[in-house]
Parts: structure tokens; C-alpha cells; sequence
């Protein structure tokens, strides 16, 4: 922990923490310096002029808190009525070339400029001469469409291009009113985390051309939750809504702030991924190529597991912990190998220093940590004479090509739990669908070993059952996920005394607990 | 009232080449300064008060005095020549008449402040300017005063030319530091001040062509000489530009401290074709303006103007006579400080633009009595307010005209519109 400093703000002591600035160490205490230009993860800049602040006995009269450190015995004054007076003086200066198209922005409803306008300015406008006019809907490349009137140049969007991705294809070109942010002629954004301007830009400049005009952001259901696109399992919004007579479905994925595992980001490939969670899903129970009740589909493989003398279990690295508990149970009751073979989910060379991993599992350290095999060796040697194949959501299309497959299976007869309706589903005996992770709650360890619960987020009006309750329709001892994870609880330590809902929200890294805990 | 210390070699005819230079005492004190301390010259350079001749006035030896000891980094000097302030035309005048007096202020201030590496930064409009200094700065190299032995001494200085490209909110120290490391030129938040981390994060002083000019005549003859002229609190000379409706504009080199209108009588000739003196801007457009009333009582040194609540500014005065517009000025001026706005902090950006389409609309006859308390209400809404002081650069002279020639706007918001399309 930082040590603490006490400081004054408009009078009364607080107690903060040292290192920081003004704006950091008195948020932490719930006080707001209104700020724009601002971004923890940015550094300071100081040209928005939001944050300043007045600081009484010694030091200058006005100070930008953004670039002023926290310092004992400081006394900060925000609460007064010459420093209402330039909050509400720069938000006029802010307003008087905006386009104020609020009824037309993306932004609107979590945008700061709306947020400031009723926080500190609330006063009718003073300009009377024409408005600065500038380009609209510039195609910046990369997803990202900007609208250089909205803009209040405050940077965050080129600072983030140059010192995060160091790929710089933003810069703010010309002076004074007529300063803008653009690309270079012929150079578009062009890298795997370019859509975070989007969420960095604190009013309509920066919009997604994936999420524009789709939704008002005043009607999506926000829900913490951790992205599946790959090891690093970013902390993330997930923004879903269900219109009238549609169905529940996700607008988009944000990054959720987690100093842990992916700090204020997330890469593109996991930002659109939630269109996996909306589309191509796998929604029927089927007996070959025919549909039927779930029921009917069940007991059709309780049937075809009691005739199968071998019998593997194949687990997809992208289950939660619960879910590879209960498949794992299943698995020991019916004598059957279990798998968890998943090589094609590693895409060698695809990963960065940054955010994205090689691996596309979400989930293998869970594979690891509950002692599943995930050898080619193992799961091909078991393949070779088995009789059935119970996968749960493995998609061995990212292992095997298809002849890859079709040697695998030979007469295979096979029950796919799937997300999704692929080709593979498409040929199983028996097809199962069962509930992605937008749908359940779950447990995941990421590539550093930080463990992160997520919760449900999306209910569809066809509520598909999740893994734990398929595994306990063809016999798995273990009921449903909460008993799952009473079992996880003993084959990691560090969980026992937490229950799911306790799972801090940037999460549990495993490393900092002993490697004794783990006993499976 | 003349007096010829900095322009002592300004009429001689080839006195930017060496050879006449030296003919005329360039360089001559090199040997004495070597066998200085370099504290002994700081010290000296203190005594004689010197102060910062960019326009704030600040004293030379004094900020000399915050760079940092042992940071085991480099101590850079740039030499502020970006002289980009409308009214101001002296530093222009060393550049081309006499820039041996600049190198060798420039070795003078490097061997006190124990730097190797000097930046001019030189604004980009000045082509003549920069030929000269660079022809001056190669000879000195050929003959040795400059490069890794100066003089014969154990002391190298490299002198390096830096081409602005047209933008005056560079002459802002900070600006000009970022400019010369490449990049856009937008002033830098203080702190941390560029005596502590400047040029390339180093030590670096900014001084302004002038102040460095006036080092070689403190070596050579002492602080007390320099003290004999100017006052007590504003000692020496001062290169003075005086423009506008005067019998005889130009560059007077002058002691500090002289009354302004004796000045302006005595040496610029008065007020021209027998015209009534309306205002005096006396520092350059930046400086509030001077009524007739206040000219009387003001004299040209920095205490006089500050009480006169103005700056004494760079010198360069400017004189309206009775037919000026003041409105059409206050147009001019902030058409001028909009347009070198930097664009980086909110008030400065969005806001000088909104006065000057205020003071178009006035101008238009448009204007109501509202909008002319709107342009006073705005020029206290962004003065201070930002990162560097090119926003109280126009707000502290719109002010000023606003306050004192106030009846000039309202008699635009008042006028039926005949005599507004008259006025045009």
C-alpha cells in the first residue's frame, strides 16, 4: 500500500494516498475535479484547463490538479466561487463551436461534456456569431469514424496512438479554433487496439461505425463480465438490451478497468467478439439431423453412453472452472478418458506483448490447475478404439482439417454440446445446445493466473441449459454450477473462503497464494 | 538623448563581417573572460542588472542562477530570436548589423552557465536575418572563436541556426524548445521550468537575442558601466522600435528610465502632420494601451510601466494618433493573437475566436451593448487561464482599449447604420 498524506480540500482534511495527482488521490476519497483531457492511463497533458484549481498559501493561485501531485498538508481549493466560475467559464468555451447534436450522438448519455454541462455550467448560450464548422463523419480506417466538430481536442485519442500502440496515426493538425484531429493522407488506423479511441474520447467525436446509431446507451443493461476471445481474458462491460418482442442480445463489448489483467484496454478481436455471443448459435436439440425435445435428445444419449464400452470426454479450454468440474465428474462416473486436447486454440505468433495471446482458450490454465489432460498423445491414442465422443463445445476444427477429422471420428458416434451450428454439429449423432458465457456464470483463469468471476449477463427468450446442467443430465454426480463450485472450492485453496459473489472484481491472482493451495 | 552601446557598430558599414567587427572591439574580451571564474561572470552579470530583454524583464544573471548543479546532463542556451511580436523590430537589427556582438555574448553566457551547445532559434520569416547570422556564425567558426576551442581556450561552443516555421506562439520559451526538438509548438506546462529540464529534458537556458548582445559590453566594461546608464531597478539600454504616426519612426537605442513623450518628441519627431496623440502602446501590441493622459507620467523603464498598470514589454512602441479606429485595432489585434493560437488549451483556443467574430459583428453595426460587455466579460474568462500567457497577450490590450476607448464600441452599437457603412 502507498503510504497516506493528508491534505485539505476546500477546507476539510482528507486522507489520500501519496503519489498521485489531485485528481486521482481525491477521487479515491469520492471528491470530483471535473477533468477532459485527463486519462490515468495517458498521463497528464493539461490543455483542457477543467481541472484547475485554486491552492491557498503559497504556490500559484491556479493550478491544473492533473499535473499537480498530491501533497501533504496541500491546501486545494475547488468548492469556491472563482473556481465554479472557470469550470463553468471552459465548459462555455468548450460548447460554443460544438454542434450540440445530442439527439443525433452516439455519446450521448455517457458523455462528459453532457455530465460537465449539468454539473458545472447550466447556463443558456452566448453565442450569437456563426460556429466554427468543420468535417463530419471522417472515415479514420479501423472501425473508428470521427467527427471533427464534436472534438475538444483534448488528445486522449492521439496520446493514446503514440505512447500505448506507438503506431501514431493520429495527430492534431493546425492551430487555434481551427486545430483538429486527423489521420495522415492515405495512412488509416491501423492497429488491433484502434477502437479504444473510441472509448477514450470523452464526448461523440470518436464513434464505433460497428455500434453507431445501433443502440442509445441509456437502454443497454451494463454487466461486468470477462472476455472469452483469448488467455488474457479481459475485464470487460458486456452492453446488452432486448428491444421490444426481440430478443436479448449484446451491442458491444467494453473494456472494464482491471490494474490486474488488462488495465483501461481490450484489443479489437475481443471487442467484436461479442457478435459470436448474437450469431450463428446453436439453438435446437437434435437426433441426427432431426429436431426434438431436449428431454427426448437426453435420453437418446443416456442410451447411447450406457452401450458404449469407450467412451471419451472432450472439454473445450473455453468452459469455466464449474463447468470443467462437472464435465470432469461426469467423466469419472462413466469410466470415460477425459480430454481436454485444444492445440488448434493456440494460434503460434498471433500474439503481443500488449493484451492479445497466442492462445485462444479462455480458460486452459483451468485445464492445468484441475489436472486434465490436453495431449494430442493421450486424446488420439484414446480416439483410436473409442465408441463415443461426448464433446463439450471443442471445436476440433482449430485442431484437425477436415480429413483430420474424419479419421478421428471413423465410427465415432458423437453428442456435441455446442454453442454454436457448425459443420461439425451439423454431422454429430446427437447435437446439443447449451448456453454460451454471455448466458451463465462462471469462473476462468487467464494466462497469468488470475482468477475472475463473471456473471450472467444475457437471458435469452430460449434459455439454453448451461454445461453443468447437460453434464448432470448424462450423469454427472454434480447437480448444477453452485455445486461445482463448492467442489472447485477444494481443489483450490485460495477460493475457500470466498463464494463466487466475493470474487473481488479484478479478481484473484493465484500466484500471490501458495502453490499448495491447489490439490487437484 | 541616444546613446550607442548596442548599436555602437550598427552605422558602421560592413560591421557583420570579422574583419570590421574585430577592427571595432569584437572579441576582444575573450582573454579576459577566460581568465574569469564562471561565477565571477554570473556574478557580474548580476551586478550590472541586466534583465531579460525578451519582454518580461526578468534578470539574466539571476536565472542563470536556477540551473541545477552536477545533474551530470548537458546545459543547453537557446538564443530566443523569433522576435514575432507585431510592433517589435530590434532584435533584427543585431542580427544583420552586428551578430559578431551576438556570438560573442553567446560564447560569454556558455562559459558562465557551463553549456557547449547553443540553439538560435530564429523565426522563419526573417530570411535576410538568418544568412547574415549564418554567414557571421561561419566565419567565427573559420576563425576559431566558435567550435572545440574558442579562442585557443579550452572551451568549445557549437552554434546551431534553428529556422522557425512561421508561428509566434514559438518565441514562448517552452514552445521554442519543442519546436526545436521537432516538434509541434505548443508551450509546455511549467513546472517543471526549462532551467531544470529543458531542451531534451536538460538544463537549458532561453535568453533573448539582446540580453545575450548586451554580455559583451558588461565584460569589457564592468557592471558599473552598464549602471551608469538606465535606473536603479532598470539598469543599462534598450533597443527601442518606435512605429505608428510619428514624424520619424525607426530603432533608437536608448537608456532606460526617459520620460515617454519627451521621447517620443525629441527623438521620434512627434506626432505626425501635427495630429493629437490618441494612445501609445508601449511595448509592443501585448502591452495595454497608454492614454495621453497616463504617456505623461510614464517613463520607459519596467517599474514606471508597471505602475502605469502596462509593460514595458520589448520596446517596441507604438504611437496612434487621433484618427485611429479604436475598434479596427482591437479587430486587427485579436484577428492576429487568434491566428497564432496554438490550439491547445480550451480558452485560448475557442475563445479569442469568439472575440474576434464579437468584434466583427460590432464592427458590422450588428453589435449590441451586450456583446461589448461579453468581449470585457471574455477577456477575463481566458486570461490566466491557460498553459502559457499568449491568451493575456491579447486579453490584457483588448482589455485595456475596452476600459479606456469604450465609448468608441458603444458609439458602433449605437450608430444607425449611414454612418457605420460611412466608418467602413
Amino acid at each position: 500500500m502507498a503510504d497516506k498524506i493528508k491534505l485539505f480540500v476546500n477546507g476539510e482534511e482528507v486522507e489520500v494516498e501519496s503519489g498521485k495527482n489531485l485528481v486521482d488521490a481525491v477521487s479515491a476519497v469520492g471528491i470530483e475535479i471535473p477533468h477532459l483531457c485527463y486519462h490515468p492511463a495517458l498521463g497528464a497533458d493539461g490543455n483542457c484547463r477543467m481541472c484547475l484549481v485554486g491552492l491557498e498559501e503559497g504556490g500559484p493561485p491556479l493550478v491544473p490538479a492533473c499535473k499537480t501531485p498530491a501533497q501533504e498538508g496541500m491546501k486545494v481549493l475547488l468548492d469556491a466561487e472563482h473556481i465554479r466560475k472557470i469550470q463553468h467559464d471552459v465548459m462555455e468555451f468548450e460548447l460554443i463551436n460544438h454542434p450540440i447534436d445530442c439527439p443525433v450522438c452516439d455519446q450521448a448519455g455517457e458523455c462528459k461534456l453532457q455530465d460537465y454541462y449539468m454539473g458545472y455550467d447550466r447556463k443558456d448560450s452566448r453565442m450569437t456569431v456563426p460556429q466554427v464548422t468543420k468535417s463530419k463523419k471522417l472515415d479514420f480506417g479501423g472501425g473508428v469514424v470521427h467527427d471533427q466538430e464534436r472534438c475538444i481536442v483534448c488528445g486522449r485519442c492521439v496520446r493514446f496512438l503514440r505512447q500505448i500502440t506507438k503506431t501514431g496515426e493520429l495527430g492534431i493538425i493546425n492551430r487555434t479554433d481551427t486545430a483538429r484531429v486527423n489521420i495522415f493522407p492515405g495512412r488509416p488506423i491501423d492497429n488491433r487496439y484502434g477502437l479504444n479511441v473510441v472509448d477514450l474520447c470523452p464526448v461523440g467525436a470518436m464513434t464505433s461505425s460497428d455500434f453507431r446509431f445501433k443502440q442509445r446507451v441509456w437502454f443497454l443493461k451494463k454487466v461486468p463480465s470477462v472476455c472469452h476471445g483469448c488467455a488474457k481474458g479481459c475485464s470487460i462491460t458486456i452492453d446488452h438490451n432486448r428491444e421490444k418482442y426481440q430478443d436479448d442480445i449484446i451491442y458491444r463489448f467494453r473494456p472494464r478497468l482491471n490494474q490486474q489483467v488488462n488495465g483501461y484496454f481490450m484489443c479489437n478481436d475481443g471487442r467484436l467478439s461479442y457478435r459470436r455471443e448474437n450469431e450463428g448459435r446453436l439453438t435446437q436439440f437434435r437426433l441426427g439431423k432431426n429436431e426434438r425435445d431436449m428431454l427426448d435428445v437426453i435420453t437418446g444419449c443416456n442410451k447411447e453412453i450406457a452401450h458404449s464400452r469407450k467412451t471419451v470426454v472432450l472439454v473445450s479450454p473455453d468452459l469455466s472452472l464449474e463447468q470443467m468440474v462437472s464435465v470432469k465428474a461426469l467423466a469419472e462416473k462413466l469410466g470415460a478418458t477425459l480430454s481436454g486436447f485444444s492445440d488448434g486454440y493456440i494460434k503460434t505468433g498471433d500474439g503481443d506483448d500488449y493484451l492479445i495471446s497466442d492462445d485462444k482458450a479462455a480458460n486452459r490454465k483451468g485445464l492445468e490447475i484441475l489436472g486434465i489432460d490436453s495431449s494430442r498423445k493421450s486424446f488420439e491414442e484414446a480416439m483410436a478404439d473409442a465408441e463415443l465422443l461426448i464433446n463439450f463445445n471443442n471445436d476440433l476444427s482449430l485442431s484437425y482439417d477436415e480429413s483430420g477429422i474424419r479419421s478421428l471420428l471413423g465410427d465415432t458416434r458423437t453428442i456435441a454440446c455446442s454453442t454454436h451450428d457448425d459443420e461439425l454439429t451439423g454431422q454429430a449423432h446427437f447435437a446439443l445446445a447449451i448456453s454460451s458465457y454471455s448466458e451463465y456464470a462462471g469462473t476462468v483463469i487467464n494466462c497469468d493466473n488470475v482468477l475472475q468471476h463473471f456473471t450472467k449477463a444475457v437471458t435469452k427468450n430460449n434459455e439454453l441449459p448451461d454445461v453443468c446442467a447437460i453434464a448432470a443430465e448424462l450423469g454427472s454426480p454434480l447437480q448444477n454450477a453452485g455445486q461445482a463450485y463448492a467442489e472447485l472450492q477444494r481443489a483450490i485453496g485460495a477460493l475457500s473462503e470466498y463464494q463466487p459473489a466475493d470474487i473481488p472484481a479484478e479478481g484473484l491472482n493465484l500466484n500471490d497464494s501458495e502453490a499448495a493451495n491447489v490439490t487437484a | 538623448m541616444e546613446v550607442k552601446i548596442l548599436s555602437a557598430k550598427f552605422d558602421i558599414e560592413g560591421a557583420n563581417k570579422l574583419e570590421v567587427a574585430k577592427q571595432h572591439g569584437a572579441y576582444a574580451n575573450l582573454d579576459r573572460l577566460f581568465s574569469m571564474e564562471p561565477a565571477d561572470v554570473i556574478e557580474e552579470v548580476k551586478k550590472s542588472g541586466l534583465r531579460g530583454r525578451g519582454g518580461a524583464g526578468f534578470p539574466s544573471g539571476v536565472k542563470w542562477g536556477f540551473l541545477p548543479k552536477d545533474t551530470g546532463k548537458p546545459v543547453y542556451l537557446a538564443v530566443n530570436s523569433d522576435e514575432s511580436e507585431p510592433a517589435t523590430f530590434k532584435d533584427r537589427y543585431i542580427l544583420v548589423r552586428d551578430p559578431h556582438m551576438l556570438i560573442e555574448g553567446i560564447i560569454i553566457c556558455s562559459y558562465a552557465i557551463g553549456s557547449h551547445d547553443t540553439y538560435i532559434y530564429i523565426r522563419g520569416e526573417y530570411t535576410t536575418q538568418v544568412k547574415e547570422l549564418q554567414a557571421a556564425i561561419d566565419e567565427a567558426y573559420e576563425a576559431g572563436y566558435l567550435g572545440d576551442k574558442v579562442a585557443g581556450h579550452d572551451f568549445r561552443v557549437d552554434v546551431t541556426v534553428h529556422r522557425g516555421a512561421g508561428a509566434y506562439v514559438c518565441g514562448e520559451e517552452t514552445a521554442l524548445l519543442e519546436s526545436i526538438e521537432g516538434k509541434k509548438g505548443q508551450p509546455r506546462s511549467k513546472p517543471p521550468f526549462p532551467a531544470v529540464a529543458g531542451l531534451y529534458d536538460c538544463p537549458t537556458i532561453i535568453n533573448n537575442v539582446q540580453s545575450i548582445a548586451s554580455l559583451p559590453y558588461i565584460i569589457e566594461n564592468g557592471a558599473d558601466a552598464y549602471r551608469q546608464y538606465g535606473t536603479e531597478k532598470s539598469p543599462g539600454t534598450h533597443l527601442f522600435g518606435i512605429s505608428g504616426h510619428v514624424e520619424k519612426p525607426g530603432m533608437y537605442e536608448l537608456p532606460l528610465g526617459l520620460p515617454l513623450l519627451e521621447v517620443l518628441e525629441k527623438v521620434a519627431g512627434g506626432v505626425w502632420k501635427g495630429r493629437k496623440l490618441k494612445g501609445v502602446i508601449p511595448g509592443g501590441s501585448s502591452t495595454p494601451v497608454l492614454t495621453p493622459e497616463e504617456a505623461k507620467t510614464v517613463t520607459l523603464d519596467y517599474e514606471s510601466m508597471a505602475q502605469h498598470k502596462t509593460m514595458f514589454g520589448s520596446g517596441g512602441i507604438v504611437v496612434l494618433d487621433e484618427t485611429v479606429d479604436i475598434v479596427k485595432l482591437v479587430k486587427n489585434l485579436i484577428n492576429f493573437y487568434h491566428h497564432e493560437s496554438c490550439g491547445q488549451c480550451t480558452p485560448c483556443r475557442e475563445g479569442l475566436g469568439w472575440m474576434k467574430k464579437i468584434t466583427q459583428k460590432i464592427l458590422d453595426g450588428e453589435g449590441t451593448m451586450s456583446d461589448v460587455d461579453l468581449l470585457r466579460e471574455l477577456c477575463d474568462n481566458i486570461e490566466m487561464k491557460t498553459v502559457c500567457v499568449l491568451s493575456a497577450a491579447c486579453t490584457m490590450p483588448v482589455r485595456s482599449y475596452l476600459d479606456k476607448f469604450r465609448h468608441e464600441f458603444e458609439a458602433y452599437v449605437t450608430a444607425d447604420e449611414s454612418s457605420v457603412a460611412e466608418a467602413k
